[in-house]
C-alpha cells in the first residue's frame, strides 16, 4: 500500500514538474541571453491558457491544436512588447528598468484580461482529463500522458536546438558574452528579439497545457510563477538542464509535502532549498557558467 | 451686451432644472449601499451580487413601497479588509445610503462592521460565514445566512445519522471560513462517535489536487469528505477524487459533503466527478413556492443564465430592506429597528428571523441536495 | 571648501530648513483641506507607503541594492508589535521599537545571507525570503492566527500632555499627524544619514563596489547597515498599518506589496529622497482617483508605470527638473 503511494506521488510529482518545467524554460531562457528577469512572463502563461480556451470554445477546435494557438499567441506577443517596451529599454542601460517595465506590463495585462474575460473562473475541461487508466493500484487521465509527452519532446526539440543548431548556438554565444558575439558578426538584437519570442511562446503553450490543471481566472499565472523563479534560480539562470532537473525536483517536493505534510508548508520547502542553494551553490545545481561575481 | 442677456437667462433655465431636479430627486427614495468585491479574486462575487440587486430594483420600482423607490451606489471593497473600509468610507462620505449591503468575504466584512455601526447605518450581510460576525453581538449587523455553527453542527449531524458516516477526511481552504467551518464539522461529528482520519488545508493558489487526492485515497476507508472551497479549486477537488477513485463518482465509496459556494451548474463543469455530492445551499432553485418559481423565470428571462446562490441572497437582501420599508421605516436608524424586529419575512432563500445578535436563526435557509447520475439535484428533504 | 561653495552650502542648508518647515505645515493643513474620513484614510494611507518607500529607497537608491522583500519586513514589523500588545501586553510604543527592531534585525540578516550575490540573484533570494515570511505568517495559525486574522487592533494611546488637551488617536485625524509626522522625522534623519560621509561611502558601493573595496570600505558591512536601515524603516510602517486598519490579515503583505513599493520608488525617482515620498503619493492616490473608471481603473495605473519608465526613467524628479529648466530657460514670455 504504501509502496503504491510513493509511486502514485511520483508520478503525480513528474507531470506537475513537467509542467512547472515548461514555465521555467522560458523565463531561464530569457535569464540567459539577456540577463533579466520577466515579471510579465506568468501573465503569457495565463493568456495562452485563454487563447486556448476561447479557440475550443468560440472557434470549436480541438485541444491538441489549441495547444499550438497559444503558442503562436504567445509568440506574437512576445514580438510585440519586446518592440514596444524591451527593445527601446535595453538602450538606456538599467539593469532595473526592464524590470519595472515588466511589472507594468504585467499589472496592465492581468487587469486588461480581468476587464475582458472577467473574474469567474472558467472550466478547462479536455476529454483527456476525463480518461483514467488504473495501472497496479496507481492511476493516471490521459491528460498527465499528454502533458509528459508534449513536456519531453519540447525540451528535447529545444535542447537539440540549443546544441545542435547555428541558431542555437549563437543564442549561448551571447548569453555567454555579449560583446565578442557581436563582434563575431551575431547580430545580439535580432537574437534577443529570437529569445523573447521562443521564450513567449514556450509560455503560452504552457499555458494551454496548464489550462485544465489551474484555476483558469487572470490571475492564473501568478500562482505558478514564484514557484518558476525559484526552479530556475535552483536549477541555475540560463542553464537548461539545472531547470529541467529543478522543475521536477520542485514538482516532487510538492506532492511528497502533501502527502507527508501540509499542502501550505510546500512554499516553504521549496524557498528553503532555494535559499539553500544560493547560501551554498548560487551558480545552481549544475554550472555552466561561470561568473566572477554572482 | 446680447451675450450677457442670454447668459443670464441660460443661467436661470440652469438653475430652475435643476433646482427641480432635486426637488423630484429629494422625494422618497431609500439610498442603499451595495460593498462588493468587483476586482481581485473574489469579483465574481461582486458581478453576481449586481445581477441579483437588478432585478429586485427592477420589480420594486415598478410600483414602490410605501411611496418609497429604492436606488443604489457601489464600491468596490475587493473581498479585503484596507480596500474594504476606504470603500466604506468613500460610500458613507459622499452617497450617505440609509443601509449597506455586503461583503461577501469575511474578513472584509468584519473591517467594515465597526467603520458602519460608527456611522450608525445598518449593515446586511449574506455572504460571510465567519461567526465572529454575529457573536459579539453588533446591533448594526444582520446576516440572513445561516452562520458556520448552524451549518457544521447540520451537516454534521445529518452525515452521522442520515448518511451513517463514521469516518470523514476535511477538506479546506485556509482562510477564516474555510478553518471555521472544517473545525465545527470536526467537533460535533466526533462528539457524535464519528472519527476524522485527516484535515488537509490548502491555500487559494493550490492549483493540481492529484497529490491531495492521492493522499486521501491512501487514507483508508473515508464515508464523507466535507469539502469546504470556493467553485474554482472545489472543481478540481473533485475531480481528482474522481480521478483516484474515492468518490462514487470515480467507482469508490466515498461521499463529499459541501455547504455554500458551489453554485448551481457546478456538476455540469465537473461531470460525472460529482455523481452523489451531498451539499447545503442556499438557495434551492427546485423550491416549489411561487416566489421562488417566478424569481427562477425573470431571473433566466432578464440574464439568460440561472440564478445562483449568490443572486438569489442579493435579491433577498433588496426584498428585505423593502419589507422593512413597508413595514415603515424610513431612513437609517428606523431601517435597523425594524430589521432587528423581523420575524418571519419570506424570501427566496429561505425565511429570515433575526435573533439577538441580529442572526437569522430559521433552518429553511439550510437546503440539501444530492447530485444524481444525471448531474441533476435531488432534494433531500431533511430540514 | 572655497568661500563661494561654502556660501552655496549655506544657501542650500537654509533652503533646506524652510522646505522641512514648509512640509510640516502643509502636513498640519492637508486634513483640512482634503475633509470626510474617506480623505483622511487615503492620507494614511499615502503616509505609510512613504514610509515604505523611503525605507526600499534607502536600500535600493543609496546603497544599489534591489530589495525585492520589502513587503517582508512590513509584514513583520506589523505582526511583532501587534502580537506584543494583544498577546503579551506590551504597551504600544514599546511594542513598537520591538517591532522596528525586529525588522531591522531581519534585513541585517537577510543582508548577511545575501550579501555575497549580486544583481537578480539578490533581486531573488529577497523574494524569496518575502514568500518565506508570508507563508509564516500565513501557516503558523496558533501564533498570528493566520488567515484568521487579528481583529479590533487599538489605536496608540492617548497622549495627555499638561496643560493641553488629550489627543486621542481615535481621531483619524490625529494619526494621521502622528504617521505623517514620523514620515517627516524619518526624511530627516535619512537626508541627514545621506548628506554625511556615509551617504559619500553607500554612493561609492553603489556605483563601483570593486573599486570602493580597493579604497578600503568594507562594502560588505556598508550593504548590510543600508538594508537595516530600510528594513527598520519599513517595519515602522507596519507597527503603525496595524492600529490604523484595525485588522491584521497575511494576505496584507503578499509579494505583490515589494512590487508595488518598488514601483513607488521608481516613478517617483530612485536616488533621490524626494523622489520616492511623491511616488508614493501619487500611485496611493491615482487608483482612488481613477475608480470612476471602472473596470479599467486598474489597468491605467500598469499603463502609467510603464509609460514612466519608458520615457522618464528618473521619474517624477527628473520629469520636474525638465519642466524647471525649461522654465528657466525660456524666454521672457510674450504677452
Amino acid at each position: 500500500m504504501t509502496a503504491t503511494i510513493v509511486a502514485q506521488q511520483a508520478i503525480n510529482g513528474i507531470v506537475l514538474g513537467s509542467l512547472y518545467v515548461l514555465v521555467a524554460l522560458g523565463l531561464t531562457l530569457i535569464y540567459g541571453v539577456l540577463v533579466q528577469i520577466n515579471f510579465a512572463h506568468a501573465d503569457f502563461v495565463t493568456l495562452g491558457a485563454f487563447a486556448a480556451y476561447f479557440f475550443i470554445h468560440l472557434l470549436g477546435g480541438n485541444y491538441l491544436t489549441s495547444i499550438a494557438v497559444a503558442l503562436v499567441v504567445g509568440a506574437i506577443l512576445g514580438w510585440a512588447i519586446n518592440l514596444t517596451i524591451f527593445a527601446p529599454l535595453r538602450h538606456k542601460g538599467s539593469e532595473l528598468l526592464p524590470l519595472i517595465a515588466t511589472i507594468g506590463v504585467s499589472t496592465m495585462m492581468q487587469n486588461a484580461m480581468l476587464a475582458w474575460f472577467g473574474p469567474i473562473p472558467y472550466a478547462f475541461e479536455t476529454p483527456y482529463s476525463q480518461q483514467v487508466f488504473r495501472v497496479a493500484g496507481m492511476f493516471f487521465t490521459a491528460q498527465s500522458l499528454i502533458i509528459i509527452a508534449v513536456s519531453a519532446a519540447t525540451i528535447a526539440l529545444l535542447y537539440a536546438f540549443m546544441k545542435f543548431t547555428f541558431l542555437g548556438k549563437a543564442l549561448r554565444a551571447v548569453a555567454q558574452d555579449r560583446e565578442t558575439a557581436g563582434l563575431m558578426g551575431i547580430n545580439p538584437s535580432y537574437l534577443i528579439m529570437l529569445t523573447i519570442v521562443l521564450s513567449s511562446a514556450l509560455a503560452g503553450m504552457a499555458g494551454a497545457m496548464l489550462a485544465p490543471v489551474l484555476v483558469l481566472t487572470p490571475f492564473a499565472g501568478t500562482t505558478v510563477i514564484v514557484k518558476a523563479f525559484a526552479i530556475v534560480i535552483i536549477g541555475g539562470f540560463g542553464n537548461v538542464e539545472g531547470t529541467i532537473l529543478a522543475g521536477l525536483l520542485v514538482g516532487l517536493i510538492e506532492s511528497f509535502t502533501t502527502q507527508y505534510f501540509d499542502p501550505g508548508l510546500i512554499d516553504i520547502f521549496v524557498f528553503a532549498l532555494l535559499l539553500l542553494m544560493l547560501a551554498f551553490r548560487p551558480t545552481g545545481l549544475i554550472s555552466e557558467r561561470r561568473e566572477e561575481n554572482v | 451686451m446680447y451675450r450677457r442677456g442670454l447668459l443670464a437667462v441660460l443661467a436661470l433655465a440652469g438653475i430652475a432644472t435643476f433646482g427641480a431636479g432635486t426637488a423630484s430627486a429629494q422625494d422618497k427614495t431609500i439610498k442603499i449601499g451595495g460593498l462588493f468585491p468587483m476586482s481581485g479574486p473574489g469579483a465574481y462575487f461582486g458581478a453576481q451580487d449586481k445581477q441579483g440587486i437588478e432585478l429586485a430594483l427592477e420589480e420594486l420600482n415598478k410600483t414602490g413601497v410605501n411611496g418609497y423607490k429604492f436606488a443604489i451606489q457601489y464600491e468596490d471593497s475587493a473581498c479585503s479588509p484596507l480596500p474594504a473600509s476606504q470603500a466604506a468610507k468613500r460610500l458613507l462620505d459622499q452617497y450617505k445610503p440609509d443601509v449597506i449591503i455586503g461583503e461577501e468575504c469575511s474578513d472584509a466584512t468584519l473591517a467594515i462592521m465597526p467603520i458602519v455601526a460608527e456611522a450608525k447605518v445598518p449593515l446586511i450581510n449574506a455572504g460571510s460565514s465567519s461567526i465572529r460576525i454575529t457573536d459579539p453581538g453588533n446591533p448594526y449587523t444582520f446576516r440572513i445566512m445561516p452562520n458556520e455553527v448552524m451549518q457544521g453542527v447540520d451537516i454534521a449531524t445529518q452525515a452521522y445519522n442520515k448518511l451513517n458516516a463514521r469516518t470523514a477526511v476535511l477538506l479546506n481552504e485556509t482562510t477564516n471560513a474555510g478553518i471555521g467551518n472544517a473545525k465545527v464539522f470536526k467537533e460535533t461529528f466526533e462528539k457524535l462517535g464519528g472519527k476524522v482520519v485527516a484535515e488537509i488545508g490548502f491555500g487559494r493558489d493550490v492549483n493540481d489536487f492529484t497529490a491531495i487526492a492521492t493522499r486521501v485515497a491512501g487514507a483508508g476507508k473515508v464515508d464523507v469528505i466535507p469539502t469546504y472551497t470556493l467553485e474554482g479549486q472545489g472543481l478540481k477537488i473533485t475531480q481528482a477524487l474522481s480521478q483516484a477513485g474515492v468518490v462514487k463518482g470515480g467507482g469508490g465509496g466515498a461521499i463529499q459533503l459541501g455547504t455554500i459556494w458551489l453554485p448551481f451548474g457546478f456538476e455540469q463543469k465537473a461531470g460525472k466527478a460529482a455523481e452523489g455530492y451531498v451539499r447545503i445551499v442556499q438557495f434551492d432553485p427546485t423550491d416549489q413556492r411561487d416566489m421562488v418559481k417566478n424569481f427562477v423565470k425573470n431571473f433566466k428571462a432578464k440574464f439568460n443564465a440561472d440564478p445562483t446562490h449568490i443572486n438569489a441572497h442579493a435579491y433577498d437582501q433588496i426584498l428585505l430592506i423593502a419589507d422593512a420599508v413597508k413595514r415603515g421605516a424610513k431612513d437609517a436608524q428606523s431601517i435597523r429597528d425594524t430589521l432587528a424586529a423581523t420575524k418571519d419575512f419570506k424570501g427566496v432563500t429561505g425565511s429570515v428571523e433575526f435573533d439577538k445578535s441580529n442572526q437569522n436563526i430559521k433552518m429553511d435557509t439550510i437546503h440539501y441536495m444530492e447530485t444524481k447520475p444525471d448531474l441533476s439535484w435531488n432534494a433531500l428533504k431533511w430540514n | 571648501m572655497s568661500e563661494a561653495a561654502a556660501a552655496a552650502a549655506e544657501y542650500r542648508s537654509s533652503h533646506r530648513r524652510w522646505a522641512f518647515l514648509a512640509a510640516a505645515l502643509i502636513i498640519a493643513v492637508l486634513p483640512y483641506v482634503l475633509t470626510g474620513s474617506y480623505w483622511h484614510t487615503n492620507l494614511t494611507v499615502c503616509a505609510i507607503n512613504v514610509l515604505l518607500a523611503l525605507g526600499l529607497d534607502f536600500i535600493l537608491g543609496y546603497a544599489g541594492q534591489l530589495n525585492l522583500g520589502q513587503s517582508a519586513f512590513y509584514g513583520l514589523g506589523a505582526y511583532v508589535s501587534t502580537l506584543l500588545i494583544t498577546k503579551f501586553g506590551f504597551p504600544f510604543w514599546g511594542a513598537f521599537v520591538a517591532g522596528v527592531a525586529f525588522a531591522g534585525l531581519s534585513g541585517v540578516f537577510l543582508a548577511l545571507f545575501a550579501v555575497r550575490l549580486r544583481g537578480h540573484y539578490l533581486a531573488i533570494a529577497s523574494l524569496g525570503f518575502a514568500v518565506i515570511v508570508h507563508q509564516i505568517l500565513l501557516n503558523w495559525i496558533s501564533l498570528t492566527q493566520g488567515p484568521l486574522g487579528i481583529y479590533a487592533i487599538p489605536p496608540p494611546p492617548a497622549i495627555a500632555l499638561p496643560g493641553l488637551p488629550v489627543i486621542s488617536f481615535r481621531n483619524p485625524v490625529a494619526l494621521f499627524y502622528l504617521i505623517a509626522g514620523f514620515a517627516l522625522l524619518v526624511y530627516f534623519l535619512l537626508d541627514q544619514l545621506v548628506r554625511s560621509p556615509i551617504g559619500e561611502t553607500l554612493t561609492a558601493i553603489r556605483e563601483d563596489e570593486i573599486s570602493a573595496s580597493s579604497l578600503g570600505i568594507n562594502a560588505t558591512a556598508w550593504k548590510v547597515f543600508a538594508f537595516g536601515v530600510g528594513a527598520a524603516v519599513g517595519g515602522a510602517a507596519g507597527c503603525f498599518y496595524a492600529p490604523f486598519v484595525g485588522t491584521l490579515v497575511p494576505d496584507a503583505f503578499f509579494i505583490t506589496e515589494s512590487f508595488t513599493i518598488l514601483s513607488m520608488v521608481i516613478v517617483g525617482g530612485m536616488g533621490t529622497l524626494i523622489g520616492p515620498v511623491f511616488g508614493a503619493i501619487l500611485l496611493t492616490l491615482l487608483p482612488e482617483l481613477l475608480r470612476d473608471i471602472g473596470d479599467l481603473r486598474l489597468v491605467v495605473y500598469g499603463v502609467a508605470l510603464t509609460l514612466v519608465v519608458l520615457f522618464m526613467p528618473g521619474g517624477l524628479v527628473q520629469a520636474w527638473k525638465l519642466i524647471r529648466a525649461k522654465i528657466t530657460g525660456a524666454p521672457a514670455a510674450s504677452p
